[in-house]
C-alpha cells in the first residue's frame, strides 16, 4: 500500500493512468444510483442537447445518456476484465507447465497455441455471431474473447518458464523435495507476474477495441448496453446527420479516456511490481 | 575406518543420448569407488570435464535424463538409518535431503530465486524438512544465520541486495539450517575473491565442525583443497585415479597426473618456471583405451595403452591407479 502512494508520487505516468481509470470507474460505479433502467426508452424528452438538467444530453430514444453511459461504460469495464483474467488464467497454465515440463507436453501444447495464433480472429467472432445469432450474449463472447487471446501470452510466458527451468534455484526446489505444482506456483509464477501484469491491461484494451468494433457492426448482443452498442444506436439513428453529436462523442471520450489510462498502468506498473526496477527508479 | 557415512561402490554414470538415429554415449563417470568417513571433509579435484559435479551429482541422486546411472551403488549410512539413495522410492528420497544431506549448488550465487525475498527460500526449501510452527522456523533460522554473521535482516532483503560474499553465505546457510549430516557442495567459492573465498571457507569449516556433518567438496582449485579438504580425491577423464590424506597427496603424490597438477602451484620463493602438461583432456564419448591417462603421460608404457590399471592402495589410506605408481617422483 505504500508502495502505491509512493508510486502516485513518484511517477507521473502513473498518477495520470490512476486518475483517468479512477474517473471512469466512479461513472461506472454510479450505474447503481440510476434512476431509470437501462432498457427502458422514451423516459425523458429525445434530442435535448447537454444542459444542466441531462448533464450529457439525450438520445433519439428518450433516454438520458448521462446514466445510460454509466451502465455501458461498466458492462464494458465487466467484458475488458473478465476476458483479461479468463485469457490469463489459460495463458499462465499453458505457458507454465508447456515451459516446464518440456518434451512431449511442451510440443502439444505449442502445436495448439500457435493454430490459435494464426486463427483470424475478426471473421471467427463475426461467424459465432451468425452461428449463435439470437443465443449471442455478453458472457458468451467474453468466452470466446478468452479463448482466442490467451495464445501470444502463453508463448512468452512459456519462453521465460524453459529458461527458469534450468536456473539454480529450480533445482534446488527439485532437489529439497518440491512437487510441480509447488514449483511452479511459487518460485516461477512471482518471476512471470509482471509480464502478465502488463499484458493484463494490454489485453483488456484489445477485448475491449474488439468488442466495440463488433457491437458498432451490430455483431453482438446488441440489447445490453456497452459503449459500442451506444454507437451503434446512435449510428441507426443517424445521430451524427442529424446533428446529435452528443451521443457519439461522450461514449467515445469516456472509452478513450479508458485507453489511455490503463496503457498508462501498463507501462508504469512494471516497476511497482519487478523490485529490481522499482529500486533503480526511488534509489532505496 | 569406521563404518563410512558414504560408500560409493563401482559406480557408473554416462550421458546417453540418441537423437536422429546417432547414439552417443559420454562416460563422465566410470567406475568410481570412494568412502567418507563421519565428519570427514573429502576434497574432490580434477579439471573441467573431468566428471566431479556429474558425480556428485549421482551421489546426490538429482540427475535427469540423459545422465543415467548403469552400475554401482551409492549408499548413506545415517544416524538413523541407512539408505541406498539409486533403490528408494521418491518420497523417502525427499524424506532425507534436506534433513540428513543437502547440496549447494553450482553457480550457488544463484540459488536464490532473485524476485522473493531470502524468507521464502528458507520457507520453501527447508521449512517443510523441519516440521513445527513457522515462528519456531523462523527463529532458528535467525539463530542460524547469526552463526555464519549474517544480520536477521537479510531474511527481509532481495538477493540482489545481497553483496556476492552474503548471498554465498546465506547459501550455506540454507544448507545447513536443517543440521545435515552430509553435505555436497560444488564449487562454492568459485565465483568469490580469494579474500571472501578465505572467510567463508572458514565459515564452512566452523559450521563442519559445530554439526559434526561429512562434506564434499568439489573444486579445481588446489589450494582450497589444501586448506580444508582432510582427503582428497583426484579425478580424471570421470576416472577417479588417486586418493589419500591431503597431505599425503601434496607430498608424494603417486600418479602422474597428480604429479603435475600439484607442480603446477606456485610456492614461494620459486622462480622455476612453470611446465606445462601437453595435450587436451580426452573426449570422454570415446575415452582412449587402457589408462585414459596414457596419451598425455610422460611415464606410458605398453600396458597403459592395453589395460585400465586398477586402484591400489600404495601406502596405509593412500590409493592410486597407475601401473608405475613407484615411478612418480615427488613434485
Amino acid at each position: 500500500m505504500r508502495s502505491v502512494l509512493h508510486l502516485l508520487r513518484a511517477n507521473r505516468q502513473f498518477l495520470t493512468g490512476a486518475l483517468l481509470l479512477g474517473v471512469v470507474a466512479v461513472f461506472a460505479l454510479l450505474s447503481f444510483f440510476s434512476p431509470y433502467p437501462p432498457n427502458d426508452s422514451f423516459v425523458v424528452p429525445p434530442d435535448v442537447p447537454p444542459s444542466a438538467e441531462y448533464w450529457m444530453g439525450t438520445t433519439s430514444r428518450g433516454q438520458d445518456l448521462f446514466w445510460l453511459l454509466t451502465f455501458s461504460i461498466r458492462n464494458t469495464l465487466l467484458f475488458g476484465i473478465t476476458v483479461a483474467v479468463l485469457s490469463r488464467l489459460l495463458a499462465l497454465v499453458i505457458g507454465l507447465v508447456a515451459g516446464y515440463s518440456g518434451g512431449l507436453v511442451d510440443r502439444a501444447l505449442m502445436s495448439i497455441n500457435d493454430t490459435f495464433i494464426v486463427i483470424p480472429l475478426f471473421p471467427i467472432l463475426v461467424l459465432f455471431y451468425f452461428v449463435m445469432k439470437d443465443h449471442m450474449s455478453w458472457g458468451l463472447l467474453a468466452l470466446m474473447m478468452a479463448c482466442l487471446g490467451w495464445s501470444y501470452d502463453a508463448r512468452l510466458i512459456r519462453s521465460v518458464a524453459m529458461s527458469l527451468r534450468h536456473r539454480e534455484f529450480t533445482e534446488s526446489a527439485i532437489f529439497s523435495g518440491m512437487s510441480t505444482r509447488q514449483i511452479l506456483i511459487e518460485e516461477h509464477l512471482p518471476y512471470v507476474l509482471p509480464i502478465v501484469f502488463s499484458t493484463t491491461m494490454n489485453n483488456i484494451n484489445w477485448s475491449i477495441g474488439l468488442e466495440v468494433t463488433l457491437s458498432v457492426l451490430g455483431f453482438t448482443d446488441i440489447n445490453t448496453p456497452t459503449v459500442g452498442v451506444m454507437i451503434y444506436w446512435a449510428n441507426q439513428h443517424t445521430a451524427l446527420v442529424a446533428g446529435i453529436w452528443w451521443w457519439i462523442f461522450f461514449p467515445v471520450l469516456l472509452v478513450v479516456m479508458l485507453f489511455i489510462g490503463l496503457f498508462l498502468l501498463a507501462v508504469s506498473m512494471n516497476e511497482y511490481i519487478d523490485p529490481r526496477s522499482r529500486l533503480g527508479r526511488t534509489g532505496a | 575406518m569406521s563404518s563410512p557415512v558414504l560408500a560409493v561402490e563401482g559406480l557408473k554414470a554416462y550421458y546417453r543420448t540418441s537423437a536422429f538415429g546417432v547414439r552417443r554415449e559420454v562416460r563422465a563417470v566410470d567406475d568410481v569407488s570412494l568412502a567418507i568417513a563421519p565428519g570427514e571433509i573429502y576434497g574432490l579435484a580434477g579439471e573441467s570435464s573431468s566428471g566431479k559435479t556429474t558425480l556428485i551429482k549421482t551421489i546426490a541422486n538429482a540427475i535427469q535424463p540423459p545422465l543415467q546411472v548403469l552400475a554401482g551403488s551409492v549408499v548413506f549410512n545415517f544416524r538413523d538409518r541407512t539408505v541406498d539413495i539409486h533403490a528408494i522410492e521418491r518420497e523417502s528420497l525427499a524424506d532425507i535431503r534436506w534433513k540428513h544431506l543437502s547440496y549447494i549448488m553450482q553457480g550457488s550465487m544463484n540459488v536464490l530465486n532473485p524476485v522473493r525475498r531470502v524468507r521464502h527460500a528458507f520457507v520453501d526449501f527447508a521449512f517443510r524438512h523441519v516440521g513445527g510452527s513457522m515462528a519456531e522456523f523462523l527463529d532458528a533460522v535467525r539463530a542460524h544465520l547469526e552463526r555464519l554473521h549474517l544480520g536477521p535482516d537479510v531474511l527481509d532483503a532481495f538477493p540482489h541486495q545481497l553483496s556476492g560474499g552474503m548471498r554465498q553465505r546465506v547459501t550455506i546457510a540454507l544448507a545447513t539450517v536443517c543440521r545435515p549430516e552430509f553435505i555436497i557442495a560444488d564449487e562454492p567459492t568459485t565465483a568469490l575473491d580469494v579474500v571472501v573465498q578465505k572467510g567463508v571457507l572458514a565459515m564452512i569449516h566452523e559450521v563442519q565442525r559445530e554439526l559434526g556433518s561429512s562434506i564434499i567438496f568439489v573444486t579445481h582449485d588446489m589450494a582450497v583443497h589444501a586448506n580444508l579438504a582432510d582427503r582428497l580425491g583426484i579425478m580424471y577423464a570421470g576416472r577417479l585415479v588417486e586418493e589419500g590424506r591431503t597431505a599425503d597427496v601434496f607430498r608424494r603424490p603417486r600418479h602422474p597426473y597428480t604429479r603435475h597438477l600439484i607442480a603446477s602451484l606456485p610456492r614461494l620463493g620459486d622462480s622455476a618456471p612453470k611446465e606445462g602438461l601437453g595435450g587436451t583432456p580426452p573426449n570422454l564419448a570415446d575415452p582412449p583405451a587402457g589408462c585414459r591417462f596414457h596419451p598425455r603421460c610422460p611415464l606410458a608404457t605398453d600396458i597403459c595403452r592395453r589395460d585400465a590399471p586398477p586402484m591400489t592402495e600404495v601406502a596405509p589410506g593412500h590409493r592410486a591407479a597407475c601401473f608405475h605408481a613407484d615411478q612418480v617422483a615427488a613434485p
